[in-house]
């Protein structure tokens, strides 16, 4: 029964669908609310937890000095992902809650709230059916290691932290050149009023005299200074900030990233979305099957070998398999030869059955694999898909025609020592060897163009297929195309937003 | 790394509600049947639980007599009717009912399949026992339903 005397047979669809599914992250964050709230009736508070399906929501807190553009930031990505934004400005101005009115005082006497009643604003306002359905994005909290560690105790954690960061010259500057339209934001100017001007900034577009004037003129005329943009209030502001960033980056190892603010706005925001919308490393086993396709020269045998090797993945080259098959005179080998004798391509029926008897093998299901050769047109893909082997990665190596002329043109192979060289990467040493190299016929350059062609006649239609593939530059030296497929390989997958 | 207070306060709170168990059925669950939306299909096991427990009808345990049979006669390859006692340690914490470090006593003589039942039914009802619902005696029952013949 146990794994020394019969190693345990699972059966491939097993971890196919806990991939799939993400079972493993699923569980995982299932453990983590338990764990945090641990109540005294666990099996209830599963059930409500799973109905509630509020895993994959943005939680996101964007954190950086005065005048990096935060606020526009948190209000481009709330857009765009749909989520709520909570400011600290936002947060006090809640009509409906005692701790909020008691804020408020607070806030008007000293201009700032006590960090016990600001996370509790927090608690109450994600627990609000909005902020659980659609995520939250938290703008310029925690301030202080005090807040990051109030809001930890609560549960409250974010899956993503941004700090944005510039050099203080340029923030200064660019503090000078702030500017507020006063008209946009929702009704919140009667409550303003009665705040304190720097409330009336809550909602209100931020503009700026140099980097982001506003086109329309009506716009322009209306635009009003906002108070404390001084030099000496910024340099102060930035001090204090200096002080608190330093203790709370700490309490987000794995989850943050430091994002340039010192670049145009439209840079920063997609730099950030990027982020947001790409998942962290997870624990979750994984089994690698990977695609790689490209046309021929592209480097796709030599990433694989490469990723046979590190990673121990099985690797199959379709050409190698029917090759075997003719050498070693099986079954399928008989079937083959013709076909290989008159030049034809091997029927994709007969293919199908090579492969899947590699690909059914014991090692290749434990270890997984990496396949490229096939499929080369979309029938071959859809004949794969159904007979089960799905890849889990597919990348496209993208190399310009004339680099693939040049990598494949110039072998040429020594016909006395079985070398292989190539005229520009590896040329031979001696003047006699190289008198006597031959090159393949099928590296003749009508025969790369005609292979070239086939292969992006069907490309498009196997990009849509493969939809969530990834396109690389095949156009760089083979450890670089190395690190790309790895890191392609290691990191999640990024999710689409619906 | 010495671990803090809440850590362990976290340990003990898994180990008395059973959570580990919990999840690893879930998962065994999930993996072995692959429903389409394993999420409902999460909520109804869990519910079937809850009734379980407050009922105490019979808990769907993933293994039942049948299967412990089985299990020994897939052990006992030769067909002797006893199984050795390597083997006895590990089947019973294939199925969760012993930790790592437990000392069982290797009495000499080979396991036989009724003292192999007697433990796993034994064992099964330790759990049981601690895991009781509202009406403990109910709960008795699903125990009780197991140690059936």
């Amino acid at each position: 029964m146990d794994a020394t005397i019969a190693p345990h047979r699972i059966p491939p669809e097993m971890p196919q669908y806990g991939e799939e599914n993400h079972i493993f992250e699923l569980m995982q964050n299932m453990l983590e609310q338990l764990l945090i709230h641990q109540p005294e009736d666990p099996i209830p508070f599963m059930i409500q937890h799973l109905h509630r399906d509020n895993d994959n929501v943005p939680r996101i807190v964007i954190l950086g000095p005065p005048a990096s553009g935060k606020t526009t930031i948190a209000m481009w990505l709330c857009k765009h992902l749909n989520s709520s934004l909570l400011t600290l400005e936002n947060l006090i101005l809640n009509e409906f809650s005692y701790t909020a009115t008691e804020a408020r005082r607070l806030y008007l006497q000293r201009k700032t709230v006590p960090s016990a009643l600001l996370v509790q604003l927090i608690q109450e306002r994600l627990a609000e059916e909005d902020c659980i359905k659609q995520g939250w994005i938290l703008d310029g909290i925690p301030e202080t290691r005090e807040q990051a560690l109030r809001i930890q105790t609560l549960g409250i954690t974010p899956r993503h932290v941004i700090v944005l960061s510039a050099p203080d010259t340029v923030l200064i500057e660019r503090n000078l050149g702030k500017r507020i339209d006063p008209q946009t934001g929702e009704g919140h100017e009667e409550g303003c009023h009665r705040l304190g001007s720097e409330l009336e900034d809550t909602g209100k577009e931020i503009y700026h005299t140099t980097f982001d004037w506003p086109p329309e003129s009506e716009i322009q005329n209306r635009l009003m200074v906002p108070e404390d943009i001084s030099e000496l209030e910024t340099a102060q502001k930035l001090l204090e900030y200096h002080r608190n960033i330093v203790r709370v980056i700490p309490s987000y190892p794995k989850i943050l990233k430091v994002i340039s603010a010192d670049q145009p706005c439209v840079d920063v925001f997609y730099q950030a979305l990027t982020y947001v919308q790409s998942n962290h490393r997870t624990n979750a086993p994984f089994t690698p099957r990977v695609l790689l396709l490209g046309p021929v020269g592209s480097g796709k045998s030599l990433q694989a070998a490469l990723l046979a090797q590190k990673y121990r993945l099985v690797n199959v080259c379709c050409g190698q398999l029917l090759k075997e098959a003719v050498a070693d005179r099986t079954t399928f080998g008989e079937l083959i030869q013709p076909f290989f004798e008159k030049e034809m391509a091997v029927p994709d029926s007969l293919l199908m059955k090579v492969l899947s008897q590699r690909l059914d093998q014991q090692d290749c299901i434990q270890k997984g694999w990496v396949l490229h050769g096939v499929p080369r047109d979309l029938d071959q893909a859809h004949l794969l898909n159904r007979l089960g082997y799905n890849p889990n990665r597919v990348f496209f190596l993208n190399v310009p025609f004339d680099s693939i002329m040049e990598r494949l043109t110039l072998r040429r192979i020594d016909p006395v020592t079985g070398e292989r060289y190539h005229l520009m990467y590896k040329p031979p040493p001696t003047m006699e060897i190289q008198a006597r190299l031959l090159q393949n016929p099928k590296d003749a350059e009508e025969q790369v163009k005609l292979k070239m062609d086939l292969f992006y006649r069907n490309s498009a239609d196997l990009e849509q297929l493969y939809g969530s593939a990834i396109t690389l530059n095949g156009d760089q030296d083979p450890y670089t195309v190395f690190e790309y497929i790895e890191s392609g390989i290691i990191n999640p997958l990024p999710k689409k937003i619906p | 790394m010495e671990t803090s207070s809440r850590e362990l306060q976290a340990a003990e709170y898994l180990e008395k509600h059973q959570i580990k168990e919990v999840v690893s059925y879930l998962t065994s669950a999930l993996l072995f049947f692959r429903p389409e939306k394993p999420k409902e299909y999460l909520i109804s096991l869990l519910e079937r639980l809850r009734i379980a427990k407050v009922t105490g009808v019979a808990f769907p345990f993933f293994m039942d007599n049948s299967n412990i049979v089985a299990m020994f006669e897939m052990m006992d390859s030769s067909g002797r009717g006893t199984i050795s006692f390597v083997q006895y340690k590990e089947a019973l914490k294939t199925l969760g009912l012993c930790t790592e470090d437990e000392d069982l006593q290797d009495d000499g003589h080979k396991i036989t399949l009724d003292k192999f039942k007697e433990e796993v039914n034994k064992r099964m009802k330790e759990i049981c026992e601690k895991t009781k619902g509202k009406d403990s005696e109910s709960y008795q029952t699903a125990a009780g339903l197991l140690l059936l013949h």
